[in-house]
């Protein structure tokens, strides 16, 4: 370390580790850095972060998936600490389920685009149809007030 | 590590919901967690996965930091933390027989991120003196960092700036980068990490 603090006497070793430094900051995505900016969204919701906790497609034993095959329904679970959404993709449209069972809104949120809003029935059933394109994520407000924001979707 | 005070005072207003400082805060930091994410080879569409549970993660969380230089250290955790739990799910499902948790090889990335964290710092405090020099110097500078590294005719062209100018001229502005308060923070920080570690030995080699 004192070596390297020293060194920046030197001007050379000072332009390379600025080179370093800016090169650092261009090899990030623009991409990257706008989801950041776009996260501040949220600074002011109050909302429990629900993260992807079991994905079919990745967590299930390989066996599974080759009986599946053609039938195969692609499950996704997210959990925060009081509450888990499930989720199947079907052909045609996304099910879902609040667990513990109770009805609620839910915002589907796609990264550009228009935001939906469905509900879910009492017993925490709801179905997006279509089939967001693109990633999106998913705003559950309870009814009895608990507000969860899941991690992006991308199907 | 001592505290930034631009950082401090980026924190602050964050808190009150100002998203220019949030913006300012996201392009200091976002190469840490890109850096981190590298480490780790994921997909690109994990990486953003990633990042963006990680931006949330801060969004919730940075009302109740009480030390904003505890910042970069948790921002690298958590992002370590989340790439770990994408690696795993991706382990699990290439090989379905790899061993529980606690019995994988010890993580490589683990011993360095200590190291990531402090070139980060330094880098970010480098670009932040760099944006804040002078735009005479901020363009020789550039030029000169260009690759391969352009001849003084050329820059001299460029920059309508005699060739016998260039030298002193670059000597000058590395002189005003040295000395900005963004410099002397960080290496005010690192002169304190070598007394705290060097009786320890175990960071060297």
């Amino acid at each position: 370390m004192s070596i390297v603090a020293k060194s920046w006497d030197d001007d050379d070793t000072l332009l390379a580790a600025l080179k370093q430094a800016v090169h650092a900051r261009r090899d990030v995505p623009p991409e990257f850095v706008e989801a950041g900016k776009s996260a501040f969204a949220w600074h002011n919701i109050d909302a429990e972060l629900a993260q992807l906790t079991y994905d079919s497609s990745r967590d299930s034993e390989l066996a599974t998936s080759v009986r599946a095959e053609s039938a195969s329904i692609r499950a996704l679970t997210f959990s925060s600490a009081h509450l888990t959404i499930e989720l199947e993709v079907t052909p045609d449209s996304l099910v879902g389920q609040v667990i513990p069972a109770q009805s609620a809104v839910v915002t589907v949120q796609p990264r550009s685009g228009a935001e939906t809003v469905v509900p879910a029935d009492e017993i925490g059933l709801f179905s997006i149809r279509p089939i967001p394109p693109g990633p999106f994520r998913m705003y559950c407000r309870t009814d009895a007030g608990v507000d969860v924001l899941t991690g992006w979707i991308t199907l | 590590m001592r505290d930034d005070p631009s950082v401090i005072a980026l924190v602050a207003r964050v808190s009150d919901g100002d998203q220019d400082a949030w913006d300012e805060l996201i392009e200091r930091y976002s190469p840490l967690v890109w850096s981190i994410c590298a480490r780790y080879q994921l997909s690109r569409q994990d990486v953003a996965d990633v990042g963006q549970n990680v931006w949330l993660l801060l969004v919730e969380q940075i009302g109740k930091l009480r030390e904003p230089a505890a910042l970069p250290g948790w921002l690298a955790t958590t992002t370590k933390r989340e790439c770990l739990r994408v690696l795993r799910a991706v382990r699990r499902h290439e090989h379905a027989g790899l061993p529980p948790e606690d019995q994988m090889p010890p993580d490589p990335a683990a011993t360095t991120i200590e190291q990531e964290i402090i070139t980060a710092e330094r880098n970010a405090a480098l670009r932040a003196a760099f944006a804040e020099l002078p735009r005479t110097c901020h363009e020789l500078l550039s030029m000169l960092m260009s690759d391969p590294p352009p001849a003084y005719v050329d820059v001299s062209a460029t920059l309508g700036m005699p060739v016998g100018s260039i030298g002193p001229m670059r000597a000058r502005c590395l002189d005003r980068l040295r000395h900005s308060q963004h410099l002397v923070a960080v290496l005010g920080n690192q002169a304190e990490d070598i007394e705290v570690r060097e009786p320890r030995g175990e960071h060297r080699g």
